[in-house]
């Protein structure tokens, strides 16, 4: 069975990063990319980036920020009223 | 510059309990939502917990339908034991037993509601007591004079002052952060937690789970999975330690969508996707660092989740109303320090929040070993419990024979039935029975009994009269 996972979240979108990466503090360990249940954390290059779009998928479990033990993601929720928008939790 | 007697920073079940405790006890509190409306950014894993009803009595009585069309009663649970091979093996189906004391454990073991119906329901209680609700609003950071905490800042700038900040703020916690309480969980402190929301037609869920509408799905290629039906549809979740995944987790969560049984289950309730949630969930085997000057932090905050399995909505509920107490209390004398909030610690440990954190470290332990050890335990697990369970049910055999075959069959797990026991089975069952039985848990006494009572177990049969 293949769940499209796109149609099953609803969000009001907002302006502003609410996750970033510092690259001084990254070590590779590639912990992200394995936690992010929307995949939404890449390597290219041997460098870690989050796609540019991550605010229209993000399920702001905050994973990445709680697994990368180096402090290298920065989370924030996003602002008051904004983001995902959880209807039959 | 707005003043306060108290700040709450959340308005989940915990921040609500606590705002309304302490408007009833005349301060002048606000509680902050980051969400358009409280529960717009909650997951429940298995609804409400029949304590809630026992505890605050008043309140739950006036939840009803008409006010949270989603609820369903989880009257009885199945639990269905899947093996290596993704195949159901077998299922219990439970209903609360003779020895449950109270109503409504008597009646259910879940209250099923979606949090976007419960959490604005439960927010009202607080607001009518004269608490002000501060929605679409997210604190950013605690509001400092002196290097001491006085109130939060929230992300336009504004500020709000009070001489008390509980933290009812989840997870990832701002005033924990931002207080020095907590910089981030242990990777074993905190589960990722995700799931499905399947709508269903009522009826269908009517017709062919009838009341059995709880279940837990123990699987031997993924970690134990809830299912937790509502009125009008269901979810399906899963969740794990942080450092035990070694995939996208909903790899395995789909693992449990692709059982045939499962995709049978969502045919005949003619179930469609719906909506896709995960959260990080504190799961701990004993809440710290829970207070320090003019901070306390509540429920998922603080760590309150049972250590077992998890239950959130309680927990804060009960370290809300204690929270909202003690700073009262506080607030009154004038003396907010870390000292005179240690109280918090003493009084929930004196309740039932308390009690079950007493044997926390077992019951976690238990748990990270079992259900959420898919591949090393309970992929021999399930085939064992099965073996006694199910395999008397056969006539492949004379019936004798059986016995003696699923005896000798159990016994070719003992290799790994024992030391688990030991380990993980044994400390558990002395802690629950205290110190009586820690003599006989002796696990010298244990070792010298164990070998002599599997020897007694059949290696052949004896003939008879020979």
């Amino acid at each position: 069975m293949k769940i499209e996972l796109e149609d099953l979240t609803k969000r009001v979108l907002g302006t502003g990063d609410f996750i970033t990466i510092d690259y001084a503090k990254c070590n590779n360990c590639d912990c992200c990319l394995i936690i992010c249940v929307m995949n939404l954390w890449r390597k290219k290059e041997g460098k870690i980036y989050i796609v540019d779009d991550y605010q229209s998928k993000c399920l702001e479990c905050a994973a990445c920020y709680q697994i990368c033990d180096a402090g290298a993601i920065k989370f924030q929720y996003p602002n008051g009223g904004t983001g995902i928008v959880i209807e039959k939790g | 510059m707005k003043n306060y007697d108290l700040i709450i920073v959340g308005a989940g079940p915990g921040g609500s309990v606590a705002a309304k405790t302490a408007a009833e006890n005349g301060l002048k509190t606000i509680f902050f939502e980051r969400g358009r409306n409280p529960g717009e950014k909650n997951s429940s894993g298995c609804g409400l917990g029949p304590r809630m009803f026992r505890d605050f009595p008043k309140m739950m009585k006036e939840l009803t339908p008409e006010e949270c069309p989603s609820m369903r009663a989880g009257i009885a649970a199945r639990n269905y034991f899947i093996n290596k091979d993704d195949i159901v093996s077998g299922y219990i189906m439970a209903r609360p037993t003779e020895s449950v004391s109270y109503e409504p454990a008597k009646s259910w073991i879940t209250m099923n509601v979606y949090r976007s119906e419960f959490d604005p329901w439960i927010a009202k209680f607080a607001t009518d007591a004269g608490a002000e609700l501060k929605t679409s609003t997210l604190i950013v950071d605690l509001l400092k004079e002196d290097g001491k905490i006085c109130g939060v800042i929230d992300e336009k700038g504004e500020k709000y002052r009070a001489p008390i900040v509980i933290g009812a703020d989840g997870v990832i916690s701002t005033v924990a952060r931002k207080s020095g309480l907590r910089k981030r969980w242990a990777q074993n402190q905190v589960t990722l937690t995700l799931q499905y929301d399947f709508q269903a037609p009522s009826e269908k869920i009517d017709d062919i789970m009838g009341d059995e509408t709880l279940a837990v799905w123990w699987g031997s290629n993924f970690p134990a999975s809830y299912q937790v039906f509502f009125n009008d549809g269901f979810h399906q979740g899963l969740g794990n330690w942080m450092n035990w995944w070694d995939k996208n987790p909903l790899y395995y969560l789909n693992r449990v969508i692709n059982l045939k049984y499962y995709q049978r289950l969502l045919k005949i309730l003619d179930a469609k996707p719906r909506e896709l949630q995960s959260h990080l969930l504190p799961w701990l085997d004993y809440p710290f660092n829970t207070h320090t000057d003019g901070v306390i932090l509540i429920g998922d905050a603080g760590g309150f989740p049972c250590p077992l399995e998890a239950e959130g909505i309680y927990p804060a509920m009960v370290t809300g109303k204690l929270a909202a107490e003690i700073a009262s209390e506080a607030i009154t004398s004038g003396d907010v320090s870390k000292v005179t909030l240690k109280k918090f610690d003493e009084e929930w440990q004196n309740t039932s929040i308390g009690k079950e954190f007493e044997a926390g470290y077992e019951l976690w332990n238990i748990w990270k070993a079992l259900p959420f050890s898919p591949k090393e335990t309970m992929s021999w697990f399930v085939p064992m419990i099965m073996e006694i369970l199910g395999g008397i049910f056969d006539w492949s055999q004379p019936h004798a024979k059986r016995v003696r075959q699923i005896a000798s069959h159990v016994k070719s797990y003992m290799p790994k039935a024992t030391p688990f026991i030991m380990t993980y089975v044994f400390p558990l069952i002395a802690k629950v029975f205290e110190d009586d039985l820690d003599k006989l848990m002796d696990p010298k006494k244990i070792m010298k009994v164990l070998p002599k009572l599997l020897d007694m177990l059949p290696q052949k049969k004896k003939k008879r009269g020979g």
